[in-house]
């Protein structure tokens, strides 16, 4: 009966995998359903993915190779996680005027968000969001945020 | 209905009419710093005003029509400045280094602005065009993005 239990398992997974749900299948299996906080997803997000910060050059939203690796290991995980929706928050130079920088943390937020898509990130599970310079301590940067 | 009067892929943001509502200035990021652009309120005749190093934003027209204001950011930090709408005359009022968000008084000869100090606080300052250091304008606590009614004071 176990068997026969887990050959179905097997054949749903397998007839699924064109669908995005099959990593949540094949991770935690149907049978064991886990309920994960918020706040250990996202201490997992950013131990897996190597940071949820992202960093651009002064005045720049180009994403430079550092920040593409982290981006991809961002949205290797966001994939494994279909369950879960992210916001990627823009902030900008900390020298910046107030409307200048908060126009720049939504490029940089937008031109984060085009990349993780554009690595298979469905594109509702990634909302941008800008907080220009209005939180000291950071800038330069995006954050990406599960939520 | 919101309508778009800008068509650049850069950063063009903090617009300000012209007291007659005729013309608009912004600053636009489009030649690789931020410059100050003034345009027709319909969004055609685009022309750039600032040429200086550095940058130029948050530019607010003077009630007289007469001035821009703006802050200038440079390698002194940022400071507070004024340049007829033409491009012409432009000045500085301020010597920072860390000033910005310029507001207008209803007169167009005062500007009142924020000052940043020592240990991150943000105070009120007012300097008249004419001449004269600014001085701190006396509120009771931390004061930032002043905005200047229209009444004449």
């Amino acid at each position: 009966m176990r068997k026969a239990f887990f050959l179905l398992a097997f054949a749903v997974a397998a007839s699924a995998a064109q669908a995005q749900i099959l990593p949540f299948l094949s991770k935690r299996g149907p049978a064991q359903p886990v309920v994960q906080g918020i706040d250990a997803l996202r201490a997992e997000f950013a131990a897996q993915a190597g940071g949820t910060t992202v960093y651009y050059g002064a005045g720049s939203s180009i994403l430079g190779a550092p920040a593409k690796a982290v981006l991809t290991a961002q949205a290797g995980w966001i994939r494994r996680h279909p369950e879960v929706v992210v916001r990627v928050e823009g902030y900008g130079d900390s020298g910046d005027t107030r409307d200048h920088a908060l126009a720049v943390g939504a490029r940089r937020a937008e031109e984060a968000r085009d990349y993780l898509v554009l690595l298979g990130v469905p594109a509702a599970q990634v909302s941008t969001t800008t907080w220009g310079n209005e939180r000291s301590g950071l800038g330069r940067s995006v954050t990406v945020l599960v939520r | 209905m919101p309508r778009r009067l800008t068509t650049s892929p850069a950063v063009d943001t903090d617009p300000s009419f012209s007291p007659d509502g005729r013309k608009i200035v912004f600053e636009s990021d489009r030649s690789g710093s931020q410059q100050l652009y003034v345009m027709n309120a319909d969004g055609s005749g685009e022309r750039r005003i600032s040429f200086g190093a550095g940058g130029y934003a948050a530019p607010e027209w003077s009630p007289d029509g007469q001035w821009i204001a703006f802050t200038s950011r440079g390698q002194y930090g940022r400071r507070i400045g004024i340049v007829r709408p033409d491009g012409t005359d432009e000045r500085y009022l301020t010597n920072g280094p860390a000033d910005e968000s310029p507001t207008w008084a209803a007169s167009s000869r005062e500007i009142m602005f924020a000052r940043l100090g020592q240990g991150g606080r943000s105070n009120l300052y007012r300097v008249t065009l004419g001449s004269g250091e600014a001085q701190q304008v006396t509120i009771p606590q931390d004061g930032s993005d002043p905005d200047w009614s229209g009444a004449v004071d």
